[in-house]
């Protein structure tokens, strides 16, 4: 690993403040100017089990963490024990003397120094946090600053248990690794932040959604905010009521999402279909984790990529869309918002956990998005369902005199159910030519990242792109890294032109999917696929090796 | 010329109860019109069965929905744009079988809708199956030896969901029940009419509803007297069972914005989100 990167390591049991303690150590590197990526990686339980947070950071970009560390900070035995085998070759462990007793690396008595103040097993975060600051020889004056702004609550006595421990810590490895400042202060987000925010850029005006890891602190995040945005955020009975909720939101003229994970989307299966035959404008935001059924909540994996593509019953036009960065997911939000409501149709947004949850500094300028345009009724008699060349129909608002009549059984162009057969053959085209007009569409705009001019393919997306980047960066290996940020449809316009190169594709499934999908729709017969389907994110040296493996 | 029906065909079996909630309820709306609520205002959205038929018989603006969703769905609606009032027709299976969670959850967060029950005791347009308000022993092709299910008392159910306008009519007794969807859709919360409709087809229950049916000479003032009113099994009591004003959800949620007739310019919106990321 080039020493560019530095990269620390807190474990604990949850509840015991340890990803707090990776996210507030991330915003200690950020106000350095630096770059940063923060991976927590917890179990589905609220007290107990393992937990760790990642934070690896650099002057550059940096779109992956790294599972090798240069700090670790364990406070218990088992952290100690699973941790020992993450450090890198220059790696320092720091250990709470209290629970692990004599052993390698430095420790120190993080549960004695805790003790002095009430609820000390709340406090071994702010000590993690502090040996950070000592190691990367932080002043105390801003680490007295981080604490007070991170952690509120009981300042007075996290302040001196935080100089304690410092001081414990200076003496010994003090200052070991001197990080350089960076060019400038970013905010960091987490993906979910960068969807939610990017929505509310793109207009949202409602956001329905019942909790699912990983996409509830989509809904956490718009309910804190709610009057801040002037969005307005429900979590309803279920995934059912969010679903028809939302098109009911639709009907009434409000820009609206959805967010679930698998299970939860699973059951807007019904009312996405309804999405289509009403042809509502609805985005809907896909978290995955692996499946199938419950399968792992609060991990990784793009094993619901078909999912999202074949989504609901019945034939009618669907937006897929993955974003490959954070800013990406920003921006890619607002845009889908655009689309739906440009053709009236359900879209997806599908991410993962990893990318869901994961913090990093970002560049986001916010004026660079618009608010959707749509097609308008413009007087005389309004058909809602008018026949038109492209499919699309004008959209009208309640209250008006004219008659608005949305449909789930076929209908005709007022909107009144009908079973004549050649009304059903001009519905069903009419809706079809929405997906040759969205398609259309998309031919003129930017529909695929291609990162790299030379070397060998690669093919990935989603956030699988952030690793392959990073993967890429780390051990200076020249490809170019080719991301559809449409999925459905599928660019395969762009995509032709790989289809005589040597390619290999990246994901995270164990079955294939996203290669399967470029076989049947581009004809790309990848060289190599490289898979993983632990639940866990590519570490980027891990993944750099296997590319090299293969090309 | 009827200003309020439109071109499609009526499908309904001659005698169907259903005729008789679709003449109260255009009755319901010229009331409402004079006084000031337009139809414009008024949305409707209905579940897939016999009774959402009544949603291509009436030219009013809405969404017809799918089989026990159409409570969500209005409620989208009245969230989006609380200028609106909104009224779902649901049928006894619709919203007590695929819909049930819907209704409570409606009740249970006030939400300011009206939902009228098409009450058959039957899947009508599936072909008489038994449902969750069927009596027990009913026959039907799903359950040939009689039903084993005790039904479901949807007036107890309602009241017991915290609903704030619980109220029951009968299509043969029409004025009436022309006043109850009128107190409903003005009433600004949940509200709840549990309409007993005769299925000539498949549940033909006119001789015993004639002779069971009685209007209730007052609106009672107690819960209590309420729910007792609601479990009465000698009489079947016609006419507002409950009513309580209390704060409609949306108003609970946002106080009094607009989702879509207030909402914040772009402008706004974005120096927001700016400064929330410079946060
Ligand atoms: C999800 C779903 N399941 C089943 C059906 C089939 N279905 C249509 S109407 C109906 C029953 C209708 O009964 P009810 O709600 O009592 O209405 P009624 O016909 O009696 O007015 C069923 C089961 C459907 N349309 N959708
Ligand atoms: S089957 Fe019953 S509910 Fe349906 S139209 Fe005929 S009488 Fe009415
Ligand atoms: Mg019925």
């Amino acid at each position: 690993m080039k020493e560019e990167v530095f990269t620390f390591i807190v474990g604990g049991k949850a509840g015991e403040g340890v990803r707090k303690a990776g996210s507030v150590t991330a915003r200690l590197f950020a106000s350095m100017g630096r770059q940063v990526f923060n991976m927590d990686d917890y179990g589905s339980l609220i007290k107990g089990g393992h937990n760790f947070s990642v934070v690896s950071t650099a002057k550059r970009k940096i779109t992956s963490h790294y599972i090798n560390a240069d700090l670790v900070v364990a406070p218990d035995k088992r952290s100690y024990d699973i941790h020992k085998g993450h450090l890198s070759e220059r790696g320092i462990m720091v250990y709470n003397y209290d629970t692990v007793g004599e052993a390698e690396g430095v420790g120190v008595p993080l549960t004695t120094e805790a003790k002095k103040y009430p609820k000390p097993d709340l406090r071994i975060g702010v000590g993690a946090v502090a040996t950070v600051a000592a190691v990367i020889g932080s002043d105390k004056e801003a680490l007295r600053n981080l604490i007070k702004s991170e952690y509120p609550r009981d300042i007075e006595n996290n302040i001196a248990y935080a100089m304690t421990i410092y001081d414990i810590v200076y003496p010994k490895i003090g200052n070991k690794f001197q990080l350089q400042r960076g060019d400038k202060e970013r905010p960091i987000v987490t993906g979910n932040e960068a969807i939610a925010l990017g929505a509310a850029a793109g207009g949202l005006d409602i956001y329905y959604a019942y909790p699912m890891t990983p996409s509830s602190s989509i809904l956490h995040y718009l309910a804190a905010h709610d009057k801040e945005l002037g969005v307005t955020a429900v979590h309803p009975e279920n995934e059912i009521a969010v679903m028809n909720m939302a098109i009911g939101s639709a009907f009434a003229g409000a820009k609206t999402m959805v967010g679930s994970s698998g299970g939860g989307f699973a059951l807007m299966q019904e009312a996405f279909s309804l999405a289509g035959m009403v042809e509502a404008p609805l985005l809907c935001y896909l978290g995955s984790r692996p499946g199938p059924s419950t399968g792992v909540p609060t991990h990784t994996a793009q094993g619901d990529l078909n999912f999202a593509l074949h989504q609901g019953h019945g034939e009618f036009a669907r937006i897929v869309a993955s974003p490959g960065s954070m800013e990406e997911a920003f921006y890619l939000t607002a845009e889908m918002l655009d689309l739906v409501w440009r053709f009236q149709t359900p879209g997806i947004i599908l991410t993962d956990k990893h990318m869901a949850e994961s913090r990093v500094t970002v560049d986001i300028d916010a004026k660079k998005t618009r608010w959707p345009e749509t097609a308008t009724h413009s007087g005389g008699e309004y058909k809602r369902y008018l026949d038109t060349e492209n499919g699309v129909s004008p959209l009208l608002f309640p209250p008006s005199k004219e008659l608005i009549k949305w449909d789930s059984y076929e209908h005709d162009e007022m909107g009144v159910t009908t079973e004549d057969p050649s009304m059903i053959a001009k519905m069903q085209e009419k809706r079809n030519r929405k997906k040759k007009a969205v398609a259309d569409y998309l031919t003129n705009m930017h529909t695929v990242n291609v990162y790299g001019n030379t070397g060998p393919v690669i093919l990935t997306y989603g956030s699988t792109t952030m690793s392959v980047l990073e993967a890429l960066r780390c051990r200076e290996i020249e490809a170019m890294v080719v991301q559809p940020v449409y999925l459905e449809p599928l660019p395969v316009w762009e995509l032709e032109k790989y289809k005589e190169n040597s390619v290999i594709v990246v994901e995270l499934s164990c079955a294939g999917q996203f290669a399967s999908l470029l076989a049947e729709k581009v004809g790309i017969q990848p060289k190599a696929v490289i898979k993983k389907y632990d639940g866990r994110p590519f570490d980027p040296v891990e993944l750099a090796s296997r590319i090299k493996e293969v090309v | 010329m009827d200003d309020l029906a439109t071109y499609a065909e009526n499908t309904w079996c001659l005698g169907c109860g259903n005729f008789g909630i679709l003449g109260a309820f255009k009755k319901a709306v010229r009331i409402l019109e004079e006084k000031g609520t337009g139809r414009e205002k008024i949305m409707i959205s209905a579940g897939i069965g016999c009774h959402g038929k009544i949603f291509d018989y009436l030219k009013l603006s809405g969404l017809y929905s799918i089989h026990g969703r159409s409570m969500a769905t209005i409620q989208g609606m009245k969230i989006a744009n609380p200028d609106l009032k909104v009224v779902a027709f649901a049928g006894d299976g619709d919203a007590f079988g695929e819909g049930i969670a819907h209704m409570i959850f409606a009740a249970k967060r006030n939400a300011d809708i009206t939902i009228i029950l098409h009450d058959n005791g039957v899947y009508g347009l599936t072909t008489g199956q038994f449902t969750p308000t069927s009596e027990k022993g009913f026959k039907g092709p799903s359950t040939p030896k009689g039903s084993i299910e005790e039904p479901l008392n949807p007036l107890a159910l309602m009241l017991e969901a915290k609903a704030t306008f619980v109220a029951r009519g009968y299509p043969v007794k029409l004025d009436h029940l022309v006043d109850i969807m009128v107190q409903a859709v003005e009433h600004q919360g949940f509200s709840f009419v549990d309409v007993l409709q005769p299925c000539v087809s498949f549940n033909n229950t006119y001789k015993r509803y004639n002779a069971l049916v009685e209007i209730l000479d007052h609106v009672p003032d107690s819960y209590q007297e309420a729910i007792s009113i609601a479990k009465r099994q000698d009489k079947l009591p016609l006419g507002i069972i409950y009513k309580e004003e209390k704060l409609p959800y949306h108003k609970a949620l946002y106080g009094d914005w607009n989702p879509v007739t207030k909402r914040m310019s772009k402008e706004e919106r974005i120096k927001r989100i700016e400064a929330l990321l410079s946060r």
